[in-house]
């Protein structure tokens, strides 16, 4: 009986891969312009989540771990999406507010998540780039009007 | 003679259509939402299509709220008794959902465009 679930489980996680998700890069409109300091480092921290420029990892093929990073990505990019930048500057307090967000968050050490950062090394930021982030994005935030 | 008259008529007309141009851009219409007791009002907009506009949101709730919507790409605080100004671009015809992302278990509201 005992030996039937290793079979049971492989033909499970098989049939897992019949639900495939989505996963597409749509067209970035107008990108968040930094200088490429900050640039290098949103793009290590961030994109993956929060812009059309996402590098899909192999896992995210394989489901359930794809319905996972989808739903990361998904959700990332509804909050913040790097790649609609002039969408937010269209509305100068929304523009505020995202520099502010991102500025807060990453000076606390909430984004990147920490089980972002444990599969990506890239991401990991140390303090003192967090600072230089923060103290970008708040000086951004301030020119952004209200 | 007749030219000059001619001139003169084609610049004071173009000086009116600029001017009508201008006044129609920063007239673009304005709405106006209330957050209060847990809820918008009203909790939907109707709007033409295709015409950029300004939303303006009050709150008389006694802690901020924040006026957002994924589908307008729009997140703004508001704070108890101020009123902000929300540009909104010419949107195509569809609906756009707003909610109070400060508190989640206030009633969806949405922008109909037509």
């Amino acid at each position: 009986m005992a030996a039937r679930w290793p079979a049971a489980a492989a033909i499970l996680i098989v049939a897992l891969q019949l639900m495939p998700v989505h996963r597409s890069n749509p067209p970035a409109t107008a990108d968040l312009s930094a200088p490429p300091e900050i640039s290098s480092m949103l793009r290590d921290a961030c994109y993956d989540c929060h812009s059309n420029h996402t590098r899909w990892p192999w896992y995210s093929a394989i489901a359930p771990v794809s319905w996972i990073v989808y739903r990361d990505v998904a959700e990332g990019r509804r909050r913040l999406n790097f790649s609609d930048w002039d969408a937010y500057a269209s509305d100068p307090g929304t523009a505020r507010r995202k520099l502010t967000q991102i500025a807060d968050l990453v000076i606390a050490g909430k984004m990147a998540p920490w089980y972002y950062r444990a599969l990506h090394p890239r991401a990991r930021l140390d303090p003192a780039q967090r600072r230089i982030i923060a103290r970008w994005a708040a000086t951004q935030a301030q020119g952004a009007g209200r | 003679m007749r030219f000059v008259h001619l001139v003169t008529f084609s610049a004071v007309l173009l000086a009116v259509c600029a001017l009508t141009a201008q006044t129609e851009c920063s007239d673009s219409p304005i709405f106006t939402i209330r957050a209060e007791a847990g809820h918008f009002t009203p909790s939907q907009l109707e709007v033409a299509a295709n015409q950029p506009f300004t939303v303006r949101v009050t709150s008389a709730e006694k802690t901020p709220i924040e006026f957002e919507s994924f589908e307008l790409r729009r997140e703004r605080v508001v704070r108890p008794g101020e009123t902000i100004s929300v540009n909104m671009p010419p949107l195509g015809p569809g609906t756009y959902k707003f909610f109070d992302d400060f508190h989640r278990d206030t009633p969806e509201g949405a922008i109909v465009v037509k």
